[in-house]
């Protein structure tokens, strides 16, 4: 009898054990919350809490981002992001989200009431973030006159325009100061090693003179390998390449909600349905057709692309987070144990803005910023206030200095009115959590277009860059489009996303002539409301004076 | 006097069944506890169905919104499209798969010694316990332009293609890449009602001259009827959860192929989270699915019975 007891207790507690396991809730992270505290500076806490000072209260804040388990953990090696979370007295608290995962984690913990108090994700424009607004899942910022840096920051026209009904409710990534500079956003590295090898001795300026270096290479495939053509790092990036040529306003950042209106015949149209479509699209096929794009470009997944493109198996490749990535994701993680003895700018080049069939060149248009913060409702004025304080200060001149450069005297001295760095060693092992700071506010990514900026480590890619984006800007014209069309709120318009970079991939894989595929597309848009949608946006335009 | 062979037994109180039986009421606690939680608790959801959700106000107090959800739906081109895939490909695997793990528990069971038998089990059975996200790297490998698939057909002079980028193959893979992830799995039910059968009726009919084939018409396959009876009928009730597999298709399909793969599920994880659509509607597409799998079920049920099988209730 005691056996039979002890065997059923064991199996009951077995099984409680289980579903205990099974309804653990991860939204509050896991318990590696990086404190300053947690490294040796709670003697110095003590004294900041002096009675005047309004940060003497510690603070624990929740924040959802990308690897935040990992960012936040680097903050117990980081003496600077220690100082400045010291400065606030804040505890980060990791909420983790991943690039494939964080839009669906955070649109389930909005819907189940579980939001963290700073959360990251790119919702402007989307039907759950004006639901977010109106329904008060999200807080409005404070009055910003009481913070200086970030008050500056709302200044910058697009983002003057989020507000709704004079509030804020979310703080932009910002990345740059104009669109002209999303031309680096989405670029084309190329093989220009091997186009030498298949006989290429000039640079490719045009897009006849691009698809004849990719039929070149993978015709002579100099090293055996089979090479492919164009291949991405995701497939959401293609419009970016493909609509360039002669529909550039076409383009956009794969979310389906930041569509752009052009006119024409007299009536207001999404860019992506107008009559230039039609030519991006047949160029885009014949390409895929001649073999000079990446059979499996529609599985495409970015470590894999990397790979691919490092050893050779394919020709070029578009890819986003400009020269950064170029120098992280390419050289960095890959090219450097490749080819330790070669010059990478001497074997890979990235692609200037291609002329296209009007003559001019055209490069991908997006917003000045790359998603937001956001902050939950429950947060409580007096939390909101600290991270508003920690926003400002990570915006003024004095955050940005120490983030980016380190601390004077130590990392780098002025002299002339420029930063010379001391520091030898790169100050992203030294500081490692640093960037994880600066990008919980701001990408800034501008800044590190600059020879003086340590954040692209290796200075012929540097150097690069820096020509590559004065040359961008000296020599390319964003087309005439009004970005109010695309956050105007109109009943259809609100529920409607173009998702068009999986409309290029069915026309460039399609066995159907392009335009028909083309044609089944629109009809398909058409059922969802096209047609209504043009109607409401080009009323409302009338009725608001929008040209 | 009342014969006593025909005398009912005293009806006891339930109360007394239970405690008599206390034991096995334990045993069970815990599975009951699991369809509270996670089974009977969450279905207040489907509420949401028949409301428009709104974030403040949650699941309970969303405003109603009658039959809207289900009203949109009708005019739903997308959820037409995926309700015909999940159609399409639950019923093609049914009918390719099915059948497959009979076969091949009857082929093991005939022609192989126990050795081998059990080495051939072991090789099929292993892929069921690889997860599909695994399993979907693996896959897109062999088809990718490097793999095994490309560099076979580039021998005989074809140009790489990308069969799961193809609306005409997507398909037929799901089927193929289902055999050989479940087959093993699904045939060890089959080779133990294989087992169940008494040897003796085997060895009477050798022993009468029946042939190999006369064998397996006239022992075996009525010795597993039953069993592949309910095995069907679960099958049909899950035909439209396990046979449009979310995680196979979720991992293996790209947009060039949605127009034949993409499901009521995938639909709905695509809508809910990439474009944001309501959680009402996409309640209401859910719903809509279960009540079809309900009478699927009922009407395998009714069907396995009126063949004169047992049904499961």
């Amino acid at each position: 009898m005691v056996k039979k007891i002890t065997a059923v207790a064991a199996g009951l507690a077995l099984s409680t054990a289980l579903l205990a396991g099974c309804g653990g809730n991860d939204n509050n992270g896991n318990d590696q919350a990086a404190s300053p505290a947690a490294s040796g500076a709670s003697q110095s806490q003590g004294a900041s809490a002096a009675a005047d000072n309004p940060y003497k209260d510690p603070m624990e804040i929740s924040v959802a981002f990308w690897d935040a388990d990992a960012e936040v953990a680097k903050i117990a090696k980081d003496p600077i992001a220690q100082e400045v979370l010291q400065k606030f007295n804040i505890k980060l608290k990791p909420v983790n989200t991943t690039w494939d995962d964080y839009a669906q984690k955070i649109q389930m913990w909005a819907a189940s009431d579980q939001l963290p108090d700073i959360f990251a994700i790119d919702a402007i424009g989307t039907q759950y973030q004006r639901k977010w607004v109106d329904q008060g899942v999200v807080k409005a910022l404070p009055d910003l006159a009481k913070y200086p840096n970030l008050a500056e920051y709302f200044e910058a026209p697009d983002i003057k325009g989020l507000n709704v009904d004079g509030k804020y409710y979310t703080v932009p990534r910002r990345m740059f100061p104009s669109v002209d500079w999303s031309a680096l956003d989405r670029i084309v590295l190329y093989r220009w090693d091997l186009a030498q090898k298949a006989g290429i001795t000039k640079e490719p300026e045009t897009w006849d003179e691009f698809k004849a270096m990719l039929e070149a290479i993978t015709k002579a495939d100099p090293e055996g390998k089979h090479i492919a053509g164009l291949t991405t790092t995701q497939n959401k990036l293609i419009g970016g390449l493909f609509w360039l040529y002669g529909n550039p306003v076409a383009t956009s950042d794969g979310s389906g909600s930041d569509f752009k209106w052009i006119e024409e015949d007299g009536k207001l149209v999404p860019a992506v349905f107008s009559k230039k479509a039609l030519p991006a699209l047949q160029n885009m096929r014949d390409m895929y057709d001649k073999g000079l794009i990446d059979p499996d470009i529609a599985l495409a997944k970015g470590s894999d692309s990397y790979d691919k493109f490092v050893s050779g198996k394919a020709a070029a490749l578009l890819s986003g987070g400009g020269f950064v990535n170029f120098n992280g994701d390419i050289y960095e993680k890959r090219w450097k144990t490749a080819y330790p003895d070669t010059d990478i700018t001497q074997s890979v080049k990235v692609l200037k803005p291609l002329v296209g069939p009007d003559g001019e060149r055209a490069h991908a248009i997006f917003k000045t910023y790359w998603s937001e913060s956001y902050f939950s409702s429950k947060v409580d004025d007096k939390k909101m206030d600290r991270i508003m304080a920690l926003y400002d200060y990570i915006l003024s001149p004095e955050g940005k200095d120490l983030l980016i450069y380190g601390k004077e005297g130590v990392d780098y001295k002025v002299e002339g009115g420029k930063k010379v760095m001391i520091e030898t060693a790169s100050l992203n092992e030294k500081y490692p959590a640093r960037a994880f700071l600066r990008q919980l506010v701001a990408y800034e990514t501008s800044d590190s277009y600059d020879m003086n900026n340590p954040l692209i480590a290796n200075e012929s890619i540097r150097k690069e860059a820096v020509d590559y984006i004065d040359w961008v800007l000296k020599n390319t014209k964003v087309p005439d489009y009004d970005i109010r069309l695309t956050y105007m709120s109109t009943p259809t318009k609100d529920k409607f996303t173009v998702l068009d970079q999986d409309d290029l991939l069915k026309v460039m894989l399609s066995k159907d002539p392009v335009e028909q595929a083309w044609n089944d597309i629109l009809k398909s848009y058409k059922a969802k409301g096209l047609d209504k949608m043009i109607e409401e946006v080009n009323a409302k335009a009338k009725q608001e004076g929008i040209q | 006097m009342a014969d006593p062979t025909t005398a009912r037994a005293p009806r006891r109180s339930l109360g007394k069944t239970i405690l008599q039986y206390k034991y096995f009421y334990l045993m069970v606690l815990p599975i009951l506890v699991w369809y509270a939680l996670f089974s009977y608790g969450p279905m207040y959801g489907v509420t949401l169905a028949f409301k428009t959700f709104n974030y403040g106000k949650g699941i309970l107090g969303s405003p109603w919104t009658g039959l809207d959800n289900f009203k949109t739906l009708l005019t739903d081109p997308e959820f037409r499209t995926a309700f015909f895939n999940t159609l399409i490909i639950s019923v093609m695997k049914l009918i390719v798969h099915f059948p497959m793990p009979i076969i091949l528990a009857i082929v093991l069971y005939e022609f192989s010694r126990n050795k081998a038998r059990r080495f051939f089990q072991t090789i099929l059975t292993f892929p069921h316990f690889i997860s599909w996200v695994v399993l979907a790297g693996i896959i897109m490998n062999i088809l990718s332009k490097d793999g095994i698939y490309n560099q076979i057909a580039m021998l005989f002079g074809a140009d790489p293609s990308s069969p799961l980028a193809d609306e005409r193959a997507f398909r037929p893979i799901l089927y193929i890449t289902h055999v050989w992830r479940e087959i093993g799995w699904d045939s060890i039910i089959y080779l133990a009602a294989l087992a169940g059968i008494n040897p003796e009726l085997f060895e009477a009919a050798e022993v009468d001259g029946a042939s190999r084939f006369r064998r397996l018409l006239n022992i075996a396959w009525p010795g597993i009827k039953s069993t592949v009876s309910v095995l069907l009928i679960l099958h049909v009730g899950q035909m439209l959860t396990q046979g449009a597999s979310f995680e196979q298709i979720f991992n293996l399909y790209s947009s060039p192929v949605y127009s034949v793969a993409d499901t009521i599920d995938t639909y709905i994880y695509r809508t809910s989270f990439t474009v944001g659509g309501d959680f009402g509607y996409m309640t209401a597409v859910g719903v809509v699915k279960s009540v079809i799998s309900l009478v699927l079920l009922w009407a395998a049920n009714t069907f396995a019975k009126r063949m004169g099988e047992q049904g499961l209730y």
